[in-house]
């Protein structure tokens, strides 16, 4: 597959309709934002493959359950916040059941920048992670969806949620050469004074604040977190006693997300003093995605400050 | 097959006896139902295309469906009489790690789109497979509802069967207090559906019903008149669940 310079959705999309034509099982269910979620590309190449089931996301869930309980391979794709309202069927008739079900959230985090607070989903990787079974993907950009959608839709069984944005989608890891696997966590950059862990379209203002930390002589170890459930306990350990500091950056709630993924791992494997950045509260609307990341304190500059802050708070 | 219904009667009775903890009027309401669709109806098939399933969406009559099941042989008979405790197989609510359990139920609502999800996936594949789904009528409340009675109709469905076990009462009490249903069957109607009502303790009413919806373009639904608690006195036709103390 040839990696396309295109948004988070569209990647899916197109995706979506290659992998369409290699697993004749494959079906995409959504609740009207076929258009919204590209999802619509599978359904014109694939009719008979595609179900808008209209304004139900409660339903949306237990239909793509019951497609994969009698042996379909369902993936059911709308907003991350509008799923979230089938929390409750996505655990008891998904996880509980074990069904091969993939969940597809788009327009999380802040992407879905105008909207404002009600469209922008920043409790559903906390919502998610709970869910016995269930695992957590979130990809950083175009890159890594090719990495690891069709590696998620063809080989791995059973539950998983999988976190995208609407557009802004910066180039992130494109240079970086690995490959996905579940549960495997990726050093981008090596470093030696805080491991910095994220993922998603924020691992940009990582990369740039490891950039600036350099410049002030702070070596930082950069980890691209996408599979937050299974969590690699091994490469966060590792990075905790190399670094004795880690920070984490997440376009989500610090309550239940990826920063607190990794704490529960550190806290009983190799305690050391973190910094957990991300929201504590609701959104709000702006013209463009920037605007919100500055606003929340959560761009380059903002991440630099805050490493800097835990290194000299312990360090005095 | 009223002897059948008739022994599961006494025998879940029997099993009350040693578990208080049962849904007692909301499974007593619905054993014929249950009876007619796993004695007559529902085809076992290791096949997901050409098997039938069944969906208790009322998951908490669980009982009945157990007893049914150890009747036909899927789980040990003594194993009823375990029920609920730590070390039982059977769980308060039907679980796919029973067998002959088709889909993990329990909470309201969910049943019928996972059997629309199932019936759709039955169709696209050509296979002969029906899917029966037991919903409560107090369940009519659950907005899913709303959202799978729609969707079915768009779909087609004429593979699917509900039957709502229509005893009258939700957990707080009777449903005409509560939250009217009265006009429920007018409402699947206006949607698209084929809508039957019949008496759901009289095995032939019931058999005539089905028998009508399984030659129907559309999906069925049939309004099942039963009483909670059917046949053990001391709860019949009352909004009480259970008999706390044996005297």
């Amino acid at each position: 597959m040839e990696l396309a310079d295109v948004s988070m959705r569209d990647a899916v999309g197109r995706l979506l309709c290659e992998l369409g034509d290699e697993l004749g099982d494959l079906v995409i269910v959504t609740a009207d934002v076929g258009k919204a979620t590209r999802a619509y590309l599978f359904g014109i190449k694939f009719p008979g493959r595609y179900f808008n089931v209209g304004i139900s996301e409660q339903h949306l869930i237990d239909f793509a359950a019951g497609i994969a309980v009698a042996g379909g391979r369902p993936i059911a794709i709308a907003f991350a916040m509008f799923l979230m309202r089938a929390w409750e069927q996505i655990r008891n008739a998904v996880g509980r059941m074990n069904l091969n079900v993939k969940i597809v959230g788009t327009h999380a985090g802040f992407s879905d920048h105008a909207d404002g607070s009600s469209h922008q989903s920043l409790e559903d990787i906390a919502l998610m992670r709970t869910i016995p079974n269930m695992s957590v993907v979130v990809p950083s950009d175009v890159a890594d969806i090719y990495r690891s959608l069709p590696i998620i839709v063809k080989d791995i069984k059973g539950p998983l949620y999988y976190r995208i944005g609407r557009d802004y989608s910066p180039r992130i890891t494109n240079d970086y050469d690995y490959e996905f696997k579940l549960g495997k966590a990726y050093v981008l950059e090596d470093g030696y004074d805080v491991a910095i862990v994220s993922s998603g379209p924020i691992l940009y203002e990582v990369l740039n604040a490891a950039k600036e930390l350099r410049k002030l002589g702070v070596n930082a170890a950069i980890i691209n977190l996408m599979s937050i459930k299974p969590i690699d306990e091994v490469t966060l350990e590792i990075y905790a006693r190399k670094c004795g500091y880690v920070v984490t950056v997440e376009e989500h709630s610090i309550y239940g997300g990826l920063g607190s993924a990794v704490a529960e791992v550190l806290v009983t494997k190799y305690p050391v003093p973190m910094k957990l950045l991300g929201t504590s509260t609701y959104g709000r609307s702006a013209k463009n995605v920037r605007d919100l990341l500055n606003y929340y304190g959560l761009t380059a500059p903002a991440v630099a400050k805050s490493v800097i802050e835990l290194l000299t708070m312990y360090r005095r | 097959m009223e002897s059948i219904s008739s022994y599961v009667r006494e025998l879940l009775i029997n099993i009350h006896k040693n578990e208080v903890n049962l849904h007692m009027g909301s499974t007593l309401s619905c054993v014929e139902i249950l009876t007619v669709l796993l004695t007559k109806y529902v085809k076992r098939s290791s096949n997901p295309l050409e098997k039938d399933w069944l969906i208790l969406s009322k998951g908490h009559a669980a009982p009945a469906l157990y007893a049914l099941l150890a009747l036909e042989g899927l789980i040990p008979y003594e194993e009823l009489f375990k029920m609920q405790s730590i070390d039982s197989m059977l769980q308060g609510h039907p679980d796919t790690s029973i067998a002959g359990v088709d889909v993990s139920t329990g909470s309201l609502g969910q049943g019928l789109s996972i059997g629309v999800g199932i019936a759709t996936w039955i169709k696209l594949r050509g296979g002969s497979g029906r899917v029966y789904i037991v919903m409560g009528d107090g369940e009519q409340d659950e907005g899913e509802v709303w959202e799978a009675i729609t969707h079915a109709v768009v779909r087609k469905l004429s593979n699917l069967i509900v039957i709502v076990d229509d005893n009258g009462y939700q957990l707080d009490g009777r449903v005409c207090d509560i939250k009217p249903k009265y006009f429920m069957p007018f409402i699947w109607s206006t949607i698209g559906w084929a809508v039957i009502l019949c008496n759901g303790h009289s095995v032939s009413s019931l058999i005539s019903a089905i028998d009508r919806a399984l030659v129907n373009e559309k999906p069925t639904v049939i309004f099942a008149k039963t009483v909670r608690g059917k046949g053990l006195k001391q709860i019949e036709g009352t909004d009480i669940q259970r008999v706390e103390l044996w005297s």
